[in-house]
């Protein structure tokens, strides 16, 4: 535990990089010095670790390293499930008592993985290297949950009425505008102009389910998009980029005219990072 | 006493024995604590060996596994079923209990089966014709009454009318939650089967158009390694589903073909009969992961 509370000050320290100017005197230095020492300790009591309870070990070891590694499901019983959009867990420490170090360094950071549960307490899912065969127990591990909350944030959700057919232009929304974005529908002529500059090869082809949109998205905010039908209920889509447009599919068939467009975003106010610490999680 | 010896390693590959040895290909020890899933130790093995083109299908069935810490592994394993050669690149798994953490290897003996229809065509690949012609009325051959093997083609409505009486009531489930736990299985454990059973109970009901089912005992299923619809050409119409599903001892299985089957279609039904089933004995050593 106390040695969490030494990361989350130094990292925190760290975060405040306008308290440490190198070229000023100790006198003048004092008041940012003793500023960084509340920011600090107002940390510690923020960035205290969440009560976390293990709810699954599953040490997966294969001969052929496929899908092999140790995952552990970790419930947050203060969170209730309906809350969260989507969660990850960035570990930063992980050892077992053999002393091996199981953060998966070599890793792509891991991605938000949609939450199906809308019922109890949240649950994510944390993978680690395995551990040794000899090793009885996970050490420690420590790191972040970073849970989506889009209820945080009215600006999180924009839900834009009257996108079909398109008309080229920037939809206007104030949650877009807030998070800095911008999508537009290519109409019919755009797409035809767009094709005119590619290689045959590359000219897009859209059946009846797919839109094509150019997306401005600076501080990459947008976590997820969707249609919402006449009836209020979700049509999920599939995206993919293609030499700098963005195609939109719907297994739904054909999007319809009264149909809105949904756009999920990721706002300051709505990633929470919860610290987290296990000791001593005895291995299968 | 030469030849008498001679004569019964000549005998040996008549009585069904074979040169096949088993290779692994793969092994996953997946290990878990604290939720509700139990672990298991996956083994993914090739076969090797002469005329194994002549198999249909193959099983690994498991006589003896222990880890080095002396954990029996083969506790309450259930027989397999036959696998079909054609599948994984004939590749088979084998499912064992989880051995200790402190093991570093496994050892397992057992048998692998081959079944070779060809080695007993005349009762192991039945043909009935017209199967269709009259349904919610067994079967009419003279193979599968040798076979003591009954099967009953149903109707939509007797299809229907089979799975209401197979429905799941209040009295079925107190006996299958009695049973679980004469079996020791926990509680919440046992209320996750029920509920899944129940959900499975209620998407028996949907009939894809063109749909055969088959009513029989378990012990006539567990005969029958595959049915084939034959088209009005002699050949096997394509069936991309296929399941069978029993309830207690009875079971109904559920072929939906890629096209409705003519009214003269044949069934051809593969028995596995003693003659066609070919046996290896192995042994193999595996290092844990």
């Amino acid at each position: 535990m106390k040695k969490s509370f030494r990361l989350a000050r130094a990292g925190q320290a760290e975060a405040c990089p306008t308290f440490s100017t190198p070229n000023e005197g100790w006198a003048s230095a004092r008041p940012a010095l003793a500023m960084v020492m509340f920011v600090a300790a107002f940390a510690l009591q923020a960035q205290k670790p969440a009560e976390v309870v293990v709810n699954q070990v599953n040490d997966r070891r294969s001969a052929s390293s496929t899908f092999s590694n140790l995952t552990i499901g970790i419930e947050l019983p203060s969170v209730e499930a309906k809350t969260v959009a989507a969660s990850r867990v960035l570990v930063r420490t992980a050892t077992d008592d053999s002393g091996a170090d199981l953060v998966a360094r070599d890793a792509e950071e891991p991605m938000l993985y949609p939450n199906v549960r809308d019922e109890g307490a949240i649950s994510v899912s944390m993978t680690l290297n395995n551990p040794a065969r000899t090793a009885t127990k996970l050490r420690e591990a420590s790191g972040e949950i970073e849970l989506y909350m889009p209820s945080k944030d009215p600006n999180s959700t924009a839900d834009i009425a009257k996108v079909l057919p398109a008309s080229g232009k920037p939809l206007s929304h104030k949650a877009l505008k807030a998070n800095g974005v911008e999508i537009a529908f290519l109409t019919a002529a755009q797409l035809d102009a767009e094709n005119r500059k590619r290689e045959e090869y590359a000219r897009l082809e859209l059946d009846e389910s797919e839109v094509a949109v150019r997306i401005k998205d600076p501080q990459n905010r947008i976590h997820e998009m969707g249609y919402v039908d006449a009836k209020g209920e979700l049509q999920r889509v599939s995206t993919r980029g293609d030499e700098g447009l963005t195609i939109i599919s719907t297994w739904s068939g054909k999007p319809q005219p009264d149909w809105k467009l949904r756009v999920q975003m990721k706002t300051p106010k709505t990633v929470v990072r919860v610290p987290f610490v296990l000791k001593d999680i005895a291995l299968p | 006493m030469r030849s008498l010896l001679l004569v019964l390693l000549v005998a040996l590959p008549a009585l069904g024995q074979s040169n096949v040895k088993v290779e692994l290909e793969d092994v996953t020890d997946n290990r878990f604590a604290a939720g509700m899933l139990t672990g298991s130790l996956e083994l993914r093995v090739t076969l090797t060996g002469t005329n194994l083109d002549k198999a249909s299908a193959a099983r690994v069935l498991i006589r003896e596994a222990r880890d080095d810490k002396g954990t029996d592994l083969a506790k309450n394993l259930k027989t397999p079923d036959f696998f079909g050669r054609e599948y994984n690149n004939g590749t088979l798994q084998v499912g064992l209990a989880s051995p200790s953490r402190a093991a570093t290897r496994v050892k397992i003996k057992g048998t692998v089966e081959l079944y070779v229809p060809s080695r007993d065509a005349a009762n192991a690949i039945v043909k009935i014709d017209k199967a269709l012609a009259r349904l919610d009325a067994p079967l009419s051959s003279k193979a599968l009454k040798a076979a003591k093997i009954e099967l009953t083609p149903l109707s939509p409505a007797g299809y229907r009318k089979a799975l209401e009486s197979r429905k799941l009531d209040e009295k079925k489930l107190a006996e299958m939650r009695a049973e679980g736990k004469k079996q020791g299985v926990p509680e919440k454990e046992i209320e996750m089967m029920l509920e899944l059973a129940q959900a499975l109970d209620s998407s028996d009901r949907e009939v894809a158009e063109g749909s055969i089912f088959l009513a029989g005992r378990r012990d006539a299923f567990d005969r029958i390694y595959r049915v084939d619809i034959l088209g009005s050409d002699g050949q096997p119409i394509a069936t991309p589903q296929r399941s069978t599903s029993m309830r207690g001892d009875d079971g109904i299985m559920t072929i939906v073909p890629s096209s409705a089957p003519p009214e003269d279609a044949a069934l051809q039904l593969y028995v596995i009969t003693q003659k066609a089933r070919v046996t290896a004995p192995f042994e193999l050593t595996v290092e844990l992961p």
